[in-house]
């Protein structure tokens, strides 16, 4: 998560002075290494995922699961066994499974009760390194494991349950309502001590002008109160300014409510990272698999509890979201646009809102008329040469204000370094990142991030969603497969990914014909009367399309994820899984591999169609069918640590043979 | 006379490759909706040219304006190979190439017919050299249920392709390796068995041993430890057997609505040319950059004789 550099860290009325220089100089560093990165070639695919998990403090003795708040203890265990495994005086594994594997990376994230694992390297698109995938998120979670204490786990589920509420959920204990978050559900001890990180939040909070609001629809199961008024909203606290809150009306009803950064960024995932071959490649794949966060997100949904209520929505999405939503009441339209430059129609964190390929194929209907842009920095992109799509993206991303500065690297502006355009970059979560080579490093390329995931309860989901990624990103750059919709469309399905059992229940937007125009050769030559290029990758070399468009209405439709991910009836889509399975077969894989990989399309397949269940389903009837459930959407301490272990179960007998998750993992018990 | 067809470069517009179907189907529909598409293709830019603007006005044009009559053949449709082949350096990619012979073709014109499709794709590709050449031989199946290996199934789909004349085809790839035109060779369908007969009579052993991938997760045993003492990988396709059969050929080719309007609707019929046809041999290949792994060319051709000039089979 970002950069973790030490300094002094300007509090927000310091920082909003400074916020000019800093996009100033990051544009300047942007367009320095933009021009000196732009021409990069024949890079390699290497991609990574990463794995984000929740250490769970185990009381068996009480019936009691708690987030264990140790991540410094952890990591620096970790460290230390990773320098003793570099110095070659201890081996990774003692079985030899991972030999010639480096040992993985784990990282700090917000919470200080999470862990980030990362491949010790990163993976090639080699089908024998496609089978280590699954073996190497194991190993990151023995390691992890074998760092915590005896009673401490790491699980995948995307939220801890019971964070925020009144009981004891964290270990060690504080008591909630500090001066960074100010939340009077969680304390300050709740985030990585990193000042980046109180910084941030507190930045957030202070530049919006009060705390973050997270408002999730509850569950109305059938003893659920109506309407519902979350019982853990204490409404007579008055230790900071923005305990007025509620007594604002922050918490709606019918609404579980939540005010801090913590309940958003806390939230595990699944992030994939690609390295294009060179920068047309990656922007093209930017583009292509924008409208395809929606999907993955309905597809992985897992996240149905907050705050010890059953939810109505499945995802974690927009609760990030609005966890780190900065935005003024002037920006949100609340209030007129008196001190700010702009209304701003999304958060930091959000889907994302403009194309960048420059591909003949990309309508000007599908760009949002109403992107807000920083024209100022567009004009000074463009003057230092850059294109219209690319600078306007950046410009996009540069309305905002940096959150975390520190006062030591605004002595001087040095070209050579990414820190300024990192500190924005790195600061717009959208569903897509766009990532230009690191300044420092020449071996590194221009790199495409898939977001939207949600971390799956076991490393097999996790390892088959990061790998059909990746396929369908060769399948895309081989077959030069067209998913453009307006991207407004786009952010529409994300809304639409968060209902209850959206994978089902709800169809999204997609592209109804992904296959460009076929035009023989020597046709395109005549027609264009420029030679014909057989490039896979330079969209600029593909002719237009010789009969004029239809209308954009008429290029996409709504159809559900089964016809998305395994194709129309009616032969429209040819769906997700075909086109992965027309490219292996074109390629040439291994029999092993194949078998492989033929179980993890199977478990996306039947994802899709419904045989097998999605986490959010699970989870619901784990808590449904549990003997100590009321039908009251409340999910108690002990469900919870029921959940919890039914979970760590899950993750070592993955569902065979009848065990616990069988139904999203296998679809038949006796497997 | 012989035809030569060709699909051109199927992976851009790929429709005609992704099929919805269950994964465990064998099929030639890639291959038939690659060259029925691309003769569309050639037809509908034909006619549009002549009429100018730009919208086929129904009629199909003549074939003589959308294919080559060559010294040697009849290209359907005619193939410009003075195209540039690959985007990139030769050493980017890896180049595999299936010739699949066709049953009831006499072995003895498997020489020239490698050298024939061989040379089609070097042409095509711009390159002097292939990576990998899978081939495969009529009437072999394989059967990874049934682990009393291939030869069961042999009698129920025409004749199985001879021991000796397989050996004898091997001597011909053995000679193109040692040309320095290919650099590995393998073979399709092949159970453990077939193997053992058939490694003793090579001087280059297959590196490869295609096996339809029905159901991958239920190789023999002991083919998959054959293998792997011969160090001959295992690789899965799902290309099915009788890839070109005459029937088919005719209606791709014919005077019906979905064909091509080069051939007769019958041998004796006055609606195109007359005469028997008899598909000779289909080869696909495949570029794909390697450390990318895009598929940048896939295509295929294949070749038949018509008329009465159809050579004796004996």
């Amino acid at each position: 998560m970002g950069l973790l550099a030490l300094g002094t860290a300007l509090e927000w009325p310091e920082a909003k002075k400074k916020a000019d220089q800093v996009r100033q100089w990051g544009i300047e560093q942007l367009l320095a290494n933009w021009r000196r990165a732009k021409g990069k070639e024949r890079d390699a695919l290497l991609w990574g995922d990463e794995v984000e998990y929740l250490v769970v403090a185990l009381d068996d003795a009480a019936k009691k699961s708690r987030l264990s708040l140790a991540q410094a203890e952890i990591l620096k265990s970790l460290a230390r066994d990773e320098a003793l495994w570099k110095s070659g005086t201890s081996k990774g594994n003692e079985n030899g499974e991972h030999d010639g594997e480096e040992p993985p990376h784990f990282h700090p994230e917000f919470g200080r009760f999470m862990l980030e694992a990362t491949p010790g390297q990163p993976w090639g698109i080699g089908f024998k390194d496609l089978l280590k995938v699954e073996s190497n998120m194991k190993w990151r979670r023995e390691v992890a494991s074998a760092h915590m204490a005896p009673n401490e786990v790491p699980i995948t589920l995307t939220t801890f349950p019971r964070l925020g509420t009144k009981d004891d959920y964290i270990q060690p204990y504080y008591p909630p309502s500090g001066p960074a978050l100010r939340s009077q559900f969680v304390p300050d001890e709740i985030a990585n001590p990193h000042i980046r990180f109180p910084t941030l939040a507190a930045n957030i909070r202070s530049r919006r002008g009060r705390k973050v609001e997270l408002n999730v629809p509850v569950f109305h199961d059938i003893n659920t109160p109506r309407p519902f008024k979350d019982p853990t909203v204490d409404y007579d606290l008055h230790n900071w300014p923005e305990d007025d809150d509620v007594r604002n009306g922050a918490a709606k009803e019918d609404h579980v409510y939540m005010d801090a950064m913590a309940f958003g960024m806390g939230s595990c995932c699944l992030q994939i990272t690609f390295q294009a071959k060179n920068m047309t490649e990656g922007r093209r794949l930017y583009d292509q698999l924008s409208p395809l966060g929606p999907i993955l997100l309905a597809l992985t949904a897992a996240t149905p509890i907050y705050k010890g209520f059953l939810v109505d929505t499945d995802v974690r999405w927009n609760q990030i979201g609005n966890a780190v939503d900065d935005r003024t009441r002037e920006e949100l339209g609340e209030a007129p646009l008196k001190n700010d430059r702009w209304r701003i129609p999304k958060s930091r964190y959000a889907s994302n809102s403009t194309y960048i390929s420059q591909d003949p194929r990309l309508r000007k209907e599908y760009f949002d008329p109403d992107l807000v842009v920083d024209e100022d920095i567009k004009k000074r992109l463009m003057d230092g040469g850059m294109d219209d799509l690319l600078a306007t993206h950046f410009a996009h991303l540069f309305i905002r204000d940096p959150l975390v500065i520190f006062s030591e690297d605004l002595e001087e502006l040095d070209l050579n370094k990414g820190d300024h355009f990192e500190n924005l970059q790195s600061t717009n979560w959208q569903h897509m990142r766009f990532k230009p080579p690191p300044p420092d490093k020449d071996d590194i390329g221009w790199r495409v991030e898939f977001r939207s995931m949600e971390i799956q309860i076991t490393d097999f989901e996790n390892a088959a969603f990061s790998i059909f990624i990746v396929l369908i990103t060769r399948a895309i750059l081989s077959f030069d497969l067209n998913f453009y919709i307006p991207i407004q469309r786009t952010t529409e399905n994300m809304e639409t990914a968060h209902a209850r059992n959206a994978i089902h229940d709800r169809k999204f937007w997609f592209r109804k014909d992904p296959f460009s125009r076929r035009i023989p050769r020597s046709a395109q030559q005549s027609t264009n009367g420029s030679t014909f290029s057989s490039t896979t990758s330079s969209a600029v070399n593909t002719p237009p399309p010789s009969p004029p468009l239809g209308p954009v209405d008429s290029e996409f439709d709504l159809m559900t994820i089964s016809d998305i991910v395994n194709g129309c009836a009616d032969g429209t889509f040819p769906g997700l899984i075909p086109l992965v399975e027309s490219y292996l077969n074109s390629v040439n894989v291994d029999v092993e591999t194949r078998c492989f990989l033929a179980s993890y399309l199977d478990l996306i397949r039947k994802r899709a169609d419904g045989t097998l269940w999605t986490g959010a389903r699970w989870i619901r009837e784990f808590v449904a069918k549990h003997p100590s459930y009321k039908q009251d959407s409340v999910v108690s301490e002990e469900i919870t640590y029921d959940l919890v272990k039914a979970v760590e179960e899950m993750t070592i007998k993955e569902g065979k043979h009848g065990s616990v998750g069988w139904e999203l993992l296998r679809g038949k018990k006796t497997k | 006379m012989k035809l030569i067809l060709s699909s051109s470069n199927l992976m851009h517009g790929g429709r005609q490759s992704v099929i919805r179907q269950p994964l465990t189907q064998k099929s030639n529909v890639e291959l038939i909706n690659s060259l029925r598409s691309n003769f569309l293709a050639w037809q509908q830019i034909e006619s549009a040219n002549t009429n100018g603007n730009g919208h086929s006005n129904g009629s199909r044009p003549p074939a003589s304006s959308w294919t080559h009559q060559g010294e040697d053949a009849l290209y359907i449709p005619a193939i410009d190979f003075s195209q540039p082949g690959l985007a990139e350096e030769r050493d980017q990619y890896d180049i595999t190439v299936k010739l699949f012979y066709l049953p009831g073709i006499p072995a003895s014109r498997r020489c020239a017919h490698t050298r024939e499709a061989i040379d089609l794709v070097l042409k095509e590709l711009h390159v002097k050299s292939i990576d990998l050449l899978i081939v495969s031989f009529p009437g072999i199946l394989f059967d990874a249920d049934d682990d009393s290996e291939e030869e069961d199934n042999e009698a129920s789909n025409g004749e199985p392709d001879d021991f000796d004349s397989t050996v004898q085809t091997w001597r011909v790839l053995e000679s193109l390796h040692e040309q320095g035109m290919i650099a590995q060779l393998g073979v399709a369908e092949f159970g453990s068995e077939r193997l053992a007969r058939f490694l003793p009579h090579t001087k280059v052993k297959p590196s490869v041993d295609q096996i339809n991938l029905k159901d991958c997760c239920v190789v023999p045993k002991s083919l998959i430890l054959y293998a792997k003492q011969e160090q001959i990988q295992l690789l899965t396709h799902n290309d099915c057997n009788d890839i070109l059969p005459v029937g088919t050929t005719r209606e791709l080719l014919g005077p019906s609505e979905k064909g091509a309007g080069i051939l007769a609707s019958s041998p004796d019929a006055d609606d195109g040319i007359k005469g028997d046809v008899e598909p000779q041999w289909v080869v696909k290949y495949t570029a794909v950059v390697k450390d990318r792994g895009v598929v940048e060319n896939k295509g295929y051709f294949a070749s038949a004789d018509v008329g009465t000039c159809v050579k004796d089979r004996s």
